[in-house]
């Protein structure tokens, strides 16, 4: 195999056949090492958890990724394609000029004027001291109900805009719920506080990912419209949705729904 | 000196005794055959053949064919076919030798040879107690799932070599080395000797007209060669010979 | 109960339908004990020998040889697509390439296996590889599909990396994103191995000068096997995986692919079986005329001994070489689902009846005059490590459909979203 092991043969068979397979080798092992690399070099740059984001966000259904701007009735269709972050869209300037009609009657679950809201099911409250609040939407808590276990990131761990800011489990199945904004946690709440996490966030902060005014109400209406097909079983005939308000405890109250498709939408998670 | 080693054997005189097969076994530690073994998986580096000329009654024939490693010399086919190199021919001796250390045991080389000289070991070679004193302290024992073949008893060469060295020769005498199917012959059916010198016997019978070797037309160029005066013996090589006459069954 | 149940399926693709944890188990059953005697099979010719086989000094070949270049031949299927749809950009056929994938690595890491076990000393394998001898066309087979298998394997990651579970775990997810990207790397060197491993196991028997019905002239150092076999594996590949999928979606009671890529697989396959029949009635006419009379062999050596020797001849070419090839080509015919199956599965026999004939019917023919035709049948433990083999096959291409995206198209190429 090598000039010095015996059997080496100085003759153009020989050698040519080795240098073809020593090429073919090299070309395997180079790319896997050139994977490697890159995934490292995505580590190192801070990239991993936006695209961690971004290859969860392309594999959700295409219902699930549907634009703000169709929600708050500026456009009549509209798909993201930017993984619902509006702070790098070039055409958010675009479709934010247009009038928004939301739709009216009630959103099916009640929401506050004073909170930004996260499409992943999280609200944000800017506080006074520079820090803000994140808790779980009125929907999400509809839907979930009390948590059979939660686990919150410690005191002085880093969360990332994007990534999983905590993680919660009902019925054996396991919720991520994703991170509104980046930031340092200062403290933990939970189920009973009425909010799970304060962050004080580091760089300067962009929140015009997060939904406020009109837009809410359009989103919180498609997300329930949502919610009434998936918890639909398959064998029922036409129904008419027209209006009402979502129970609180869904999951207790319809354990063998298929939680899991649901949770994937409301929660973002492929 | 560079020798081609071979034989020609005598078909006229061969008489099926078999004692070369012994002989053979008893020099090269082949084991005893296990319990589950038949004629396909038995080691027989030399195994003599029965020929018939396929009639019956006062028309038939019958004789014996010694069979053994052809050391073929054109493109020896189980050479060109090893994947790691474990046949290689000695260029000084002529004979295609096995290197059972680096034998995968893929067993390409069996499928190869044109004369089913190759053998494989499929079993553990085991001795009942005792026996083990009658192997031959020359030759290594050959492990299980490695191929063996007659090597013309390259170690009677080695001894042959040894012995010149220490008389102060270059040069082997040819009486010292006699492979031992040749020896246990009692007819002495087997000529043995170096092909390169034209004035050895086994060249001078090689070259004679009664001569012939088996699937010449294949043109491996074996370095055995068959002698016989009984034409239906020569009538069942000559289809393959390299100068096929009008094959006829006597 | 229902906690192990969630556990299956928290591992399953959030919305997709599968069978029950049960079916599933139901399913798998028989196939693992198909497996485990293969395993002990082979684990009994590991501890005693050899001998265990049938195999002999005349058969030195036998069943797992045929296995072997069996397998190898339809795992071709994995290579091939890869080059229509990476190098010939034939998109269409991309939610056929994580399936060809799985059926190239099963092929060819049970053809190892085997191969492993076959061989007298399996931990001198790596001497093919210390002292190659670049002349024999074994130790071409060697190299070339050892890093085959490292490319397969490779190929696989990125399949494997894309379960909802290992896709939470962000390093796994980053790799694959990149990874993901240079595949179609991996696919080109593929094709260049494949090329010379499936036509150096045509090379095997066709430089084989003792065996003048195995022996084939050619072009340079490469016999026309070299040249037939390449041919034909190129033509059964598609077929193979066209059936594997129909299985699928026989057993699973949904489609899982358009019809138009069966149509166009099995017009694929029919151009190059009808090239190889082509190619092979060349071949033969100069092999029965030319090459083995030379040698002193005609066709009476190698047809007279066995009533249906001939008939394999003729079975191979036509009812499963060119039939099929028009069943495949013609429009009328290649409509039909059930038609376009029955082509592909005579396509199969036909490569099969092929390797068959040219591994074990090769030793059954004498070469010395006074030689007999001889018979084999294969020990239990024999067909068992064969059984193995496919129930591997079938266990992994089970478990990759249901915990992998095996049909969705990968993802990234036709979704345009920036990093933001």
């Amino acid at each position: 195999m090598f000039p010095w092991v015996d059997g080496f043969h100085w003759t153009a068979t020989h050698i040519i056949f080795l240098s073809l397979f020593f090429s073919a080798i090299l070309i395997i092992l180079s790319t896997l090492v050139r994977g490697i690399w890159r995934a490292y070099s995505d580590f190192r740059a801070h990239r991993a958890t936006a695209m961690c984001w971004r290859e969860n966000f392309i594999a959700l259904p295409e219902a699930d990724r549907r634009c703000r701007h169709q929600l708050a009735g500026r456009v009549d269709f509209r798909t993201c394609d930017n993984a619902f972050d509006c702070r790098g869209c070039p055409n958010y300037a675009n479709f934010a000029e247009l009038p928004a009609s939301p739709p009216t009657g009630s959103a099916g679950v009640s929401f506050s004027n004073k909170l930004l809201y996260h499409r992943g099911h999280t609200w944000v409250r800017p506080e006074e001291d520079g820090s803000y609040t994140i808790g779980l939407d009125e929907f999400a808590q509809c839907l979930v109900g009390r948590p059979d276990s939660v686990k919150l990131p410690t005191q002085c761990e880093d969360i990332e805009s994007e990534g999983i800011a905590w993680r919660m489990t009902k019925h054996g199945h396991e919720i991520r719920v994703r991170a509104p904004l980046t930031g340092t946690v200062v403290s933990t709440g939970g189920p009973d506080k009425g909010w799970y996490l304060k962050i004080l966030p580091y760089g300067p902060v962009n929140l015009r990912h997060l939904l406020s005014g009109p837009e809410v109400a359009g989103w919180l209406a498609a997300e329930t419209q949502r919610l009434q097909l998936q918890l639909c079983s398959s064998d029922a005939g036409p129904c008419l949705a027209d209006g009402g308000t979502l129970l609180p405890d869904l999951m207790d109250a319809e354990p063998n729904a298929d939680w899991d498709t649901v949770l994937g939408s409301t929660f973002l998670d492929s | 000196m560079i020798a081609r080693y071979g034989m020609v054997i005598d078909l006229d005189r061969c008489t099926g005794c078999g004692a070369c097969m012994i002989a053979c076994a008893a020099e090269n530690n082949v084991p005893p055959e296990p319990p589950r073994a038949t004629p396909r998986t038995g080691i027989t580096p030399m195994l003599v053949r029965a020929l018939s000329n396929g009639r019956d009654g006062a028309d038939r024939r019958e004789a014996f064919i010694p069979i053994t490693c052809m050391q073929c010399e054109n493109e020896t086919p189980c050479v060109a076919v090893c994947p790691q190199q474990a046949v290689e021919v000695d260029k000084s001796t002529g004979i295609v030798m096995q290197i059972p250390q680096r034998c995968l045991g893929c067993r390409y080389c069996m499928t190869a040879c044109p004369y089913h000289a190759r053998y494989f070991n499929w079993w553990d070679p085991q001795w009942p107690p005792g026996m083990e004193k009658s192997l031959n302290p020359g030759v290594s024992v050959r492990m299980r799932g490695v191929v063996e073949k007659c090597n013309l008893c390259h170690t009677r060469f080695h001894g042959a070599e040894e012995k010149a060295a220490v008389a102060g020769r270059k040069e082997i005498d040819p009486a010292d080395y006699i492979p031992a199917c040749v020896e246990a012959c009692p007819t002495g059916a087997i000529l043995f000797g170096n092909l390169a010198d034209p004035n050895d016997p086994v060249t001078l019978a090689a070259h004679s007209p009664d001569s012939f070797r088996l699937l010449e037309r294949i043109g491996t160029e074996p370095k055995i060669h068959y002698k016989t005066t009984q034409d239906w013996i020569r009538a069942l090589a000559d289809k393959n010979a390299n100068h096929p006459t009008e094959a006829q069954h006597v | 109960m229902s906690e192990t149940i969630l556990l299956d399926r928290r591992w399953i693709a959030r919305g997709a339908e599968r069978s029950s944890t049960l079916h599933f188990l139901l399913w798998l059953a028989p196939w693992v004990f198909l497996l485990l005697l293969g395993i002990y099979a082979a684990g009994l010719c590991f501890y005693y020998g050899l001998n265990q086989t049938n195999m002999d000094n005349r058969f030195a070949f036998g069943m797992w040889i045929f296995l072997d270049l069996s397998v190898i031949a339809m795992g071709a299927g994995a290579f091939f697509t890869g080059f229509l749809v990476y190098i010939l950009k034939q998109n269409d056929l991309k939610p056929m390439l994580n399936s060809a994938v799985v059926i190239g690595l099963t092929c060819y890491s049970g053809a190892v296996a085997v191969l492993m076990v076959d061989v007298g000393q399996p931990l001198r394998a790596w001497f093919t590889f210390w002292y190659p001898n670049t002349h024999s066309m074994l130790t071409e087979v060697t190299f070339c599909i050892s890093c085959y298998l490292l490319v397969l394997i490779l190929e696989y990651i990125p399949v494997l990396l894309r379960n909802r579970q290992l896709r939470k775990i962000p390093s796994f997810l980053i790799f694959e994103h990149q990874f993901h990207k240079l595949v179609p790397v991996l696919a080109g060197v593929g094709t260049f191995l494949s090329f010379f491993h499936q036509g150096s196991l045509g090379g095997l028997y066709g430089v084989l000068r003792g065996r003048p019905f195995a022996y084939r002239q050619g072009f340079a150092i490469w016999p026309s096997t070299f040249f037939l076999f390449i041919l034909s594996a190129l033509a059964v590949g598609p077929s193979f995986l066209m059936l594997v999928v129909a299985t699928a979606e026989k057993i699973t009671g949904r489609q899982l692919v358009q019809q138009g890529v069966f149509r166009k697989l099995g017009f694929i396959s029919g151009v190059l079986l009808a090239l190889y029949i082509a190619a092979k009635a060349v071949d033969t006419y100069i092999w029965l005329n030319f090459t083995s009379p030379a040698l002193g062999f005609g066709p009476v050596d190698f047809y007279s001994y066995w009533p249906l020797s001939s008939t394999f001849l003729f079975i191979a070419t036509v009812p499963l070489g060119l039939f099929p090839a028009i069943l495949f080509v013609v429009p009328r015919t290649a409509r039909h689902r059930g038609l376009l199956l029955l082509a592909a599965v005579l396509t199969c026999g036909g490569v099969l009846l092929n390797r068959f004939v040219m591994t074990v019917q090769t030793l059954a023919l004498p070469t010395l005059p006074f030689d007999e035709f001889l018979k084999y049948t294969p020990s239990w433990q024999e067909v068992a490590t064969f059984g193995g083999v496919i129930a591997y096959g079938v266990i992994v291409y089970s478990l990759s459909y249901r915990y992998l995206p095996l049909f969705e198209a990968p993802k990234g190429e036709d979704k345009h979203v920036s990093l933001g």
